[in-house]
């Protein structure tokens, strides 16, 4: 399962998800901003508080790191 | 994954000599890629992501013609626009590590391992943060160190925050965040704000925000996340320490031309040194523009244009040649 934790105007949030459309990867979406228990839930799998993070199965990714959420990716198909 | 990025188009493009390698996906880049495409110059573009230092803008209310865009629009729209032309190589997602003078040629490596060749260079490659460099920020960096308020403003809802650096982008920094913190203290290394009166005006006005200037930071405190902030008043000279559950950052930038270091003259900032009449560096075959440069102000549309003057340059030069 991929979760995406976004907050509403943050570019690099949109950039992310944007990826995982282009590519046809279904993800579910997290908005941390109006959401206490996503947030919660943010910090607990990152322990920290920047967005968005890329929760791959399991495996986190703070920030839109494009070569190791497709690392993740390859090593998931 | 995009065809540029596959083992097969590097294999095509063995051996192949560009006349110009643009290196940035910012304004600069940008406005080079399309005139390079529209002059027909054979040319490549090797970019991280759309937009430069601007993605990060709540809004962007001075890039001429648009009265007011988003930075991630205007990321967007820059794309758009470059993607339209015909003839130029676009390589996004890749970063470029090192170039090489080889006889009269350049050869461009990036991070993902292509090696390109070029008969010259445009290097827009824009500048990255400034770090304070003090104890504490790089242990708290995500855990209330931040860099972009864009993103991360909302998260530090009811708190109180610092912002760090009195210029536009701290300016810009504290307006994004009266939407969510509940007061606002914004540190001055210098005896006055230096952003724009507008937004200056704007921030003064507001009831949270709190302006301390000759403030020089010292410390980031905390235990898990942030708790504070110690600095010392440069005035008095006395140390002082902030409550705050957040540090935002903006303290100006480092221009990216590692990987021309050594090729090409620098200042003492570090900025490539060029001619402002063509943009060509101290390098015969290499030219600058945008916040790389020692361009005297670094901003969107003089990027744009400085872009397009180098690239007019590159035109005659290759033609002469």
């Amino acid at each position: 399962m991929i979760k995406i934790y976004t907050t509403a105007v943050c570019p690099y949030c949109k950039m992310a998800k944007q990826y995982f459309e282009k590519n046809k990867i279904n993800f579910e979406e997290a908005n941390v901003e109006s959401d206490a228990q996503a947030r919660e839930e943010m910090f607990q799998k990152s322990h920290q508080m920047g967005v968005p993070v890329i929760d791959i199965d399991g495996e986190i990714v703070v920030g839109f790191d494009r070569s190791a959420i497709e690392k993740l990716l390859k090593a998931r198909s | 994954m995009s065809a540029a990025r596959s083992g097969r188009a590097r294999l095509a493009y063995r051996n192949f000599m560009y006349d110009l390698i643009i290196v940035g996906g910012g304004p600069a880049g940008v406005a080079a890629g399309i005139y390079a495409a529209r002059k027909k110059i054979k040319s490549t573009i090797i970019l991280e992501s759309f937009g430069g230092q601007s993605l990060v803008s709540a809004g962007i209310e001075n890039w001429i013609g648009t009265k007011s865009v988003s930075g991630f629009d205007f990321s967007q729209m820059l794309e758009a626009h470059l993607r339209a032309q015909e003839g130029i190589d676009i390589f996004d997602g890749d970063l470029v590590v090192k170039v090489e003078k080889e006889g009269d040629s350049f050869k461009v490596m990036t991070r993902d391992g292509k090696a390109l060749e070029a008969r010259t260079i445009l290097v827009a490659s824009g500048s990255k943060r400034r770090k304070i460099g003090v104890p504490g920020e790089a242990e708290f960096e995500g855990r209330g160190v931040a860099y972009c308020s864009t993103c991360d403003a909302p998260i530090f809802k009811d708190k109180d925050v610092a912002v760090i650096g009195g210029g536009n982008a701290g300016l810009e920094t504290v307006v994004d965040l009266f939407a969510y913190a509940s007061k606002i203290y914004l540190l001055e290394f210098g005896e006055a704000l230096k952003g724009d009166p507008i937004t200056q005006e704007k921030i003064k006005a507001h009831p949270k925000t709190e302006i301390i200037l000759n403030a020089k930071t010292l410390e980031v405190l905390g235990d898990q996340f942030v708790t504070g902030l110690k600095y010392e008043d440069r005035k008095s000279g006395e140390n002082k320490e902030l409550k705050v559950g957040g540090v935002f950052v903006e303290i100006g930038s480092i221009p990216n031309a590692d990987f021309v270091a050594g090729l090409v003259s620098v200042n003492k900032a570090g900025e490539i040194i060029v001619d402002h009449r063509t943009q060509e560096s101290s390098l015969e075959g290499v030219w600058a523009a945008g916040d790389v440069t020692d361009v005297l102000y670094k901003q969107n549309n003089i990027s744009a244009g400085d872009a397009i003057k180098a690239v007019l340059s590159i035109y005659d030069y290759l033609n002469k040649k």
